[in-house]
């Protein structure tokens, strides 16, 4: 039995600096500028794009501005609903990472497939703020799983297309050729639809898909390609920008949300709960709720997606029984962990094959 | 809005306000209990609706006959409408006629106007359409326009494609459905900025209109990817017009705006044939999914000509 208040358990994980949706650090001169020119050249005025986002496009120019997530969540909002147009992830996406800019030039200057996604999860507060990658080695394939960071809720579908987007685009540069990505998405089949085949070239019967109403947000491809050498890249370059990066790097490398869901997933076996993760947070536990609550999540939510995740992973992975399943996730018995499976994912555990 | 009929919103201010000084001059005021408040409603809505017709009819129309023709009509019905509500408030001397004048004279001057107006409207609106013609067919929806090209979008296109292949499907005629891509459009954007794509963008889709038949109709389908629907058009016809796009964009020299050199472009296409034996298969989603791997495979074949051929040129 374990002593779950106990707080000197060995080998518990805690919790690492993070960011909340409320830090400022995301470079406005950086893409959220390239929304703004983007949006602007779309007929969308100005004060409208920039409504309750509290920022001015003459600071941006002194390029010492920095954004809140929030600020950059309704600065999509408004970019989103005054344009009218559904291209414009898209097309931030093909710029985010091959906008020769200091800030991803490290990443567009990769030497491999491998290294550019290890620069990715390295460098996340620069690289991807919102959606935290986290990278899967399943069989024949590296599955990149999306979570959010700190609390987009409505900007999430921009910023998963935006992401996919900025992905494939990159390889498809450095490559020349489309590679074999599939993805995987949560939201029902959007109306906008044929920017998905446009922008990330995917087609039904073709190498390349799309799959909406999927159990997770992710994309996926074959470990072959990871680490076939990227010959567009400028090492010297790349070596400039990594030192550079690594010198400004901010204190913190996860989002609050991701913080938490990094602390349950390495935490289960000591059945983490409220009390217990506040403590280990050096907070109340009534302040963490509220830090939960201002993300726009609670506890529970947290706790369910990591023994989500995990149990997807166990059961794919094959060899354990879902009584042991159950039992590591603290399920009173296999049933239940079936009922909440069901909950989840709208599947059963025995339907659950391969993420496919 | 103020620049182009500043006169006309003169004029109509200035009647109304005439016709108020000269109504309270010559007439009495009633009193509150003699108010018919909802004859005030109804007339003075009509009134108000007449004025914001005439501000939404300014706001929207540039200056010219169709425009002076709706506004003058529109002008006259709001200072009958005016006066009309006027009368409500005001008792007139028996002597007077000029109120009734104003009243039951305008309103029809105004309503004869407003009818020639809309006749010329009518006029000009079938010859917009016929410029449009090749961007628009069947039916009208502005909230699918693309900014950038002016064109429809997708929705447009799966919904009209709904349409026509119902009409082809009856007739028993094929309809052909084009998908014409860029060829490293992202390059260009790399190269030279999306304010350059977009240009080329919209040029190219000028180009294409102007190499097509007057029944067939463009789209911008997404991103760098135009669609081209052909109504009663069988496979020899399509490749035709398929080839012939692909030639006028080989041999067009679209300038940079930063340093003005020629750029050149080569598009792959895509064709779908509907299939009128075996209607019930074939919808909108089909062809547009045929037309696309169609397209995909000309990509892929053409990427290898050229690598085969840069090859042939270094052996």
């Amino acid at each position: 039995m374990l002593t779950v208040n106990s707080t000197q358990i060995a080998g518990r994980y805690n919790p690492k600096p993070y960011y909340e949706i409320d830090t400022p650090f995301i470079a406005a001169h950086h893409w959220p500028l390239v929304l703004i020119e983007l949006a602007l050249s779309r007929g969308v005025e100005e004060h409208k794009l920039l409504r309750g986002t509290g920022i001015f496009c003459e600071d941006i120019a002194h390029h010492n501005v920095y954004l809140s997530p929030q600020q950059c969540f309704q600065l999509i909002h408004n970019a989103q609903k005054y344009s009218a147009q559904a291209d414009l992830s898209f097309l931030l996406g093909h710029r985010l990472f091959l906008d020769n800019i200091e800030a991803t030039a490290a990443i567009a200057n990769s030497h491999s497939l491998q290294d550019a996604l290890d620069m990715l999860v390295a460098h996340v507060p620069l690289l991807s703020p919102f959606l935290a990658p986290r990278l899967s080695y399943e069989q024949d394939r590296l599955v990149i799983y999306w979570q959010d960071a700190c609390g987009a809720e409505n900007a999430q579908i921009f910023l998963l297309e935006m992401m996919a987007t900025a992905l494939s685009s990159l390889t498809r540069w450095q490559t020349g050729s489309n590679l074999p990505w599939q993805f995987y998405f949560t939201h029902c089949t959007p109306t906008h639809i044929e920017q998905y085949q446009v922008h990330l070239r995917t087609q039904p019967y073709s190498h390349s898909k799309v799959r909406f109403n999927a159990p997770v947000n992710a994309m996926a491809i074959e470990r072959a390609h990871l680490h076939l050498p990227w010959k567009k890249s400028n090492p010297e370059l790349a070596a400039d920008a990594r030192t550079a990066m690594t010198l400004n790097a901010p204190v913190f490398q996860q989002g609050f949300l991701a913080e938490t869901y990094n602390y349950l997933l390495n935490n289960i076996q000591h059945a983490p709960n409220l009390e217990q993760t506040a403590a280990d947070f050096s907070m109340s536990s009534a302040s963490f709720k509220r830090k939960l609550k201002k993300h726009h999540s609670h506890f529970q939510a947290q706790y369910d997606l990591v023994r989500r995740d995990l149990a997807i992973k166990w059961l794919n992975q094959g060899g354990l029984t879902h009584e042991q399943v159950a039992q590591k996730l603290h399920f009173y018995d296999a049933a239940n962990l079936r009922r909440a499976f069901k909950k989840w994912t709208g599947k059963l555990p025995q339907a659950m094959a391969r993420l496919d | 809005m103020l620049k182009h009929h500043k006169w006309k919103l003169f004029f109509v201010g200035m009647g109304a306000n005439c016709v108020l000084l000269a109504g309270l001059a010559m007439a009495d005021i009633k009193s509150w209990s003699e108010i018919n408040w909802l004859d005030v409603l109804s007339e003075g809505g009509a009134a108000s609706l007449a004025l914001v017709w005439l501000l939404l009819i300014l706001h929207s129309r540039p200056a010219g006959r169709v425009t002076q023709f709706l506004s003058l009509g529109l002008g006259c019905v709001f200072i009958a409408g005016f006066q009309d509500c006027l009368d409500e408030f005001l008792r007139f001397p028996e002597a007077t006629y000029w109120d009734h004048w104003i009243e039951s004279g305008l309103m029809p001057i105004g309503l004869v106007l407003l009818t020639l107006g809309i006749y010329h409207w009518h006029k000009e609106q079938l010859s917009i359409t016929e410029q449009l013609r090749k961007r628009e067919q069947l039916f009208r929806e502005h909230r699918g326009l693309d900014f950038t090209t002016n064109l429809n979008g997708a929705e447009y296109l799966r919904k009209q494609l709904a349409q026509t292949l119902a009409v082809q499907d009856q007739a028993n005629a094929t309809l052909a459905l084009l998908f014409i891509d860029v060829d490293s459009f992202s390059e260009i954007n790399r190269r030279y900025g999306h304010q350059q794509g977009d240009h080329l963008l919209q040029a190219l889709g000028e180009l294409i209109l102007l190499n097509i038949r007057r029944q067939d109709l463009l789209c911008r389908y997404a991103g760098d990817r135009f669609a081209l629907v052909l109504p009663n058009t069988g496979r020899l016809v399509a490749e035709t017009i398929a080839q012939e796009i692909s030639a006028t964009v080989k041999h067009f020299a679209y300038k940079s705006h930063t340093q003005g050199e020629s750029l050149f472009h080569s598009v792959s296409i895509g064709l779908a044939l509907s299939n009128p034996e075996n209607n019930s298969a074939d919808g909108p989603a089909e062809l547009i999914e045929r037309a696309t791997l169609a397209l995909l495979a000309n990509k892929e074949k053409r990427s290898k000509d050229i690598y085969n051929h840069a090859l042939g040129c270094a052996a």
